[in-house]
């Protein structure tokens, strides 16, 4: 680990020593859990949502979606909130932040009414959270008054979010759901209500697999299923997306965001950081690989920053936010023709089936010698090169300014296969 | 850790591959246009395609492919020499190494046999009658290819039991009999028939001729080769490849006294014999064989497999004599090149030198009603070759019959 680099921030007036936290969810309900991983080295965590009474959940609550040989491209979990009291809760993080001072508690509270909401949020203030996040985003809770349904509503996010503010002194972030048109709604509706911050994304509504002989969703209840919430890698563009929409929105621009959603990699948490996130959180790669993956997230946030001479993640947090632009504003004047590195192809022809069936026709594949030729029909869209099975073959080539545009300088896509 | 493998007779010598391994093989597949594996195996069971179906998931499309296109699929998938035929083409060698096809082939087989497809099946009758002597690979394939086109097929074994040299000629750790009667079971279910421990000799042949539409003969090279001139081959003890491994096939294995044994020969069956008489208890195995370890012709697969269960080879050295009074005792060895001479102590002695047509048959030709093929035709290749060669046959009997 780099020792010149500092990965801490300040995260809503809150010292973080890293920006790492595992979200509110399975992987951290207990005292044990979250003593490990704050061994282990993860900022802090979200506490898994407080409630009133503790739930009562289902067997078996996991289903994950497989692509060929790659399990947990995506992941559906059916757990609702803590099984503990809110009076068990409070006791647990009594206990780890006096054992873990420098920790960071965020705490997750979900009630159903005002009442809860006040008296939730006075509790775990007490317990010694250090900020409270609002679950108004999981999709799967049996009551209808909590959770998603909640957060797709502006005026009910306003309303508790208000609540809470008028019962803490506590930084305050509300953590949003992803299954809405625009987010910047019930968002704008926490921020009126005083949050200081949002979280997002909460998971998908899904259903991932249905078991076609028993005729339903998986995983399998007894013969039945329901739509719960989806994770892991699978969501991480979507992720991305809600989040440069919030920061991109003149209103939220200044609102800190918390950022959820399949990071697994330092690369990731750098995407995040790049659209402004400030802190993030992690679960689906927990609940795969286990706390250790912090080790080389930190380790190659770290060394990602020595190399381009940063020295506090504030150096380029929201870096990317000004290049991602409007379909209609980007340059079309110029068509970038890969070229094929005839040594190392192997004469497999996906390249020319891909173009033929879902491009522009423009691959000549000579059935004799199995090699491709690229012809005046392409157009650049790069379908060959992402097919592509051999490594560093297909590579982009020769800049092509479209008729009557003046040729200039043209920005490529970094390291392609990185 | 042990260096030498321990297999009990008949044990698969290979894991299969289960749905997961077969997935993440299925997706390191290019997906080739006009695939090369495709044009490289000899029988068109067209792996290209089969393993398409595999990675769209469609276990049972795949399954189609391969009995639609070579009858003893299932055969094949275990014993085909792949490494030097759809897996030589395989683009993939471009980029690190092979599918391997002959486990994804095994792999769609078993599902075959778990699922209990039933694939082919019989074909309104044309009114054409033919026999098949000899239920090896290629009458096994000209049965069914003519069995496909409404023929009624009837054929003719000495054995007891179908499969011919897939059965008797090699051993169930390589072939097993649950997977020899998965293919003898869908020839059957196009209708073919059997008459099987019915040896058909000269004089029988030409009743069959006169009784049916066309016969074909795909009777192999079933007779054992000896190495002429060499003293001692008489002697109790000595014996050849094919009487060993139907003996040791028919006992399940349960061969004693084999003592110190030594085998004479370098291809695949003499690859077997050793793995044969390893897994039977003999107190020692030697192999030995005139070639080079470069040039003999048993393929890699089978000589790192003896190799692993502790077989010791001697390359490059031949038989000179064989001693003992009335059983054997020892075999005298001397060196291809130089002066070099060994002599191995032996109880059994198995010759694996070749094979060749059984006197009857010798020098048969394809005549008017008679159609000859497989080993008998091409001097003895591949099941793969055999079940192409049965193939090609069953197209000109079907162009003579004017089907």
């Amino acid at each position: 680990m780099s020792k010149k680099i500092d990965l801490s921030i300040d995260f809503l007036g809150v010292h973080c020593e890293n920006p790492f936290f595992l979200s509110s969810s399975p992987v951290c309900h207990n005292y044990e859990m979250i003593a490990k991983c704050f061994d282990i080295g993860w900022g802090g965590v979200f506490y898994k949502t407080v409630g009133i009474l503790g739930m009562n959940e289902c067997s078996p609550r996991f289903d994950i979606v497989r692509k060929e040989g790659t399990p947990f491209v995506g992941f559906k979990n059916m757990e609702q909130i803590s099984e503990h009291t809110w009076q068990e809760n409070a006791e647990i993080i009594k206990k780890l932040k006096h054992d873990y001072p420098t920790k960071v508690m965020g705490v997750s509270i979900m009630g159903a009414n005002d009442e809860e909401w006040a008296l939730l949020a006075r509790e775990m203030t007490k317990a010694g959270a250090d900020m409270l996040e609002l679950n108004f985003s999981c999709p799967q809770m049996t009551s209808h008054a909590m959770g998603s349904d909640v957060g797709m509503n502006p005026e009910l996010v306003e309303r508790y979010t208000r609540v809470v503010k008028q019962n803490t002194h506590l930084p305050v972030i509300a953590k949003m759901t992803p299954n809405i048109t625009h987010i910047e709604d019930p968002s704008k509706g926490a921020l009126r209500g005083g949050a200081d911050a949002v979280s997002t994304i909460n998971t998908i509504k899904s259903i991932c697999n249905i078991d076609i002989e028993n005729l339903t969703g998986k995983p399998v209840v007894n013969g039945k299923s329901s739509i719960s919430g989806y994770s892991g890698a699978a969501v991480k563009p979507i992720a991305l997306r809600f989040i440069a929409q919030l920061k991109q929105d003149p209103e939220l621009a200044n609102l800190p965001v918390s950022g959820i959603g399949g990071i697994e990699t330092w690369q990731d948490a750098v995407e995040f950081l790049l659209l402004g996130a400030e802190n993030l959180q992690v679960t689906t790669s927990v609940m795969q690989y286990g706390y250790r993956i912090v080790e080389d997230m930190k380790d190659g946030l770290a060394n990602f920053m020595e190399a381009h001479g940063y020295t506090s993640l504030r150096d380029f947090i929201g870096k990317a936010l000004p290049n991602v632009i409007p379909c209609e504003n980007l340059d079309r004047s110029f068509q970038i023709i890969p070229k094929i590195d005839l040594d190392k192809c192997v004469g497999c022809g996906r390249c020319a089936i891909s173009c033929f069936d879902g491009g522009h026709q423009a691959i000549d594949f000579d059935t004799k010698t199995r090699k491709p030729t690229i012809t005046d029909k392409c157009v650049g869209c790069h379908l060959c090169l992402n097919v592509c099975p051999v490594f560093d073959c297909i590579t982009p080539g020769e800049i092509k300014f479209k008729k009557g545009c003046e040729p200039h300088d043209v920005k490529r896509q970094h390291c392609y296969y990185a | 850790m042990t260096k030498v493998r321990q297999l009990p007779y008949g044990e698969p010598a290979e894991k299969g591959l289960n749905v997961r391994l077969v997935m993440e093989e299925a997706s390191r597949c290019l997906l080739c246009e006009d695939a090369p594996c495709s044009h490289d195996c000899p029988a068109g069971t067209d792996p290209g395609r089969f393993i398409r179906s595999i990675r769209f998931r469609n276990f049972t499309g795949a399954c189609k492919t391969i009995r639609h296109n070579n009858i003893l699929g299932a055969s094949c998938a275990e014993i085909c020499p792949q490494e030097r035929l759809c897996e030589k083409a395989c683009s993939r060698c471009g980029i690190d190494k092979p599918i391997q096809i002959g486990k994804l082939q095994a792999f769609a087989m078993e599902q075959e046999r778990l699922l209990g497809l039933k694939i082919l099946e019989a074909a309104p009758s044309c009114g054409k009658k033919v026999a098949c002597i000899g239920a090896g690979p290629s009458g096994l394939a000209v049965a069914a290819e003519l069995a496909k086109l409404g023929v009624s097929v009837t054929v003719y074994d000495e054995n007891e039991k179908a499969g011919g040299m897939l059965r008797y000629g090699i051993t169930p750790s390589r072939l097993s009999d649950e997977i020899i009667d998965q293919d003898i079971k869908a020839v059957e279910s196009l209708g073919v028939k059997f008459e099987l421990s019915r040896r058909i000799d000269k004089n029988e042949l030409d009743k069959l001729v006169a009784q049916y539409d066309a016969v074909y003969v795909g009777v192999g090279l079933s007779a054992s080769k000896m190495i002429p001139n060499l003293k001692g081959t008489d002697l109790k003890g000595v014996e050849t490849a094919l009487a060993f491994l139907k003996r040791a096939r028919i006992a399940g294995g349960k061969i004693e006294d084999l003592g110190r044994v030594v085998i004479i020969g370098g291809g695949d069956v003499a690859m077997d014999c050793a793995s044969t008489a390893k897994q039977c208890g003999a107190k020692s195995v030697y192999v030995a064989f005139i070639e080079t370890l470069e040039t003999m012709p048993a393929s890699k697969r089978e000589l790192d497999y003896i190799v692993d269960l502790g077989v010791p080879v001697i390359p490059a050295f031949k038989p000179v004599q064989l001693n003992g009074e009335d059983h054997v005792t020892s075999v005298e060895l001397a060196a291809m090149e130089g002066n070099s001479k060994i002599t191995l102590d032996a109880d059994t002695v198995i010759f694996a030198v070749g094979q060749k047509v059984q006197d009857d048959y010798k020098g048969m030709t394809s005549d008017g009603k008679i159609f000859v093929g497989g080993d008998l035709a091409n001097g003895g290749k591949t099941v793969v070759e055999a079940v192409a060669s049965g193939k090609d046959i069953a197209g000109e009997i079907a162009k003579f019959l004017h089907i």
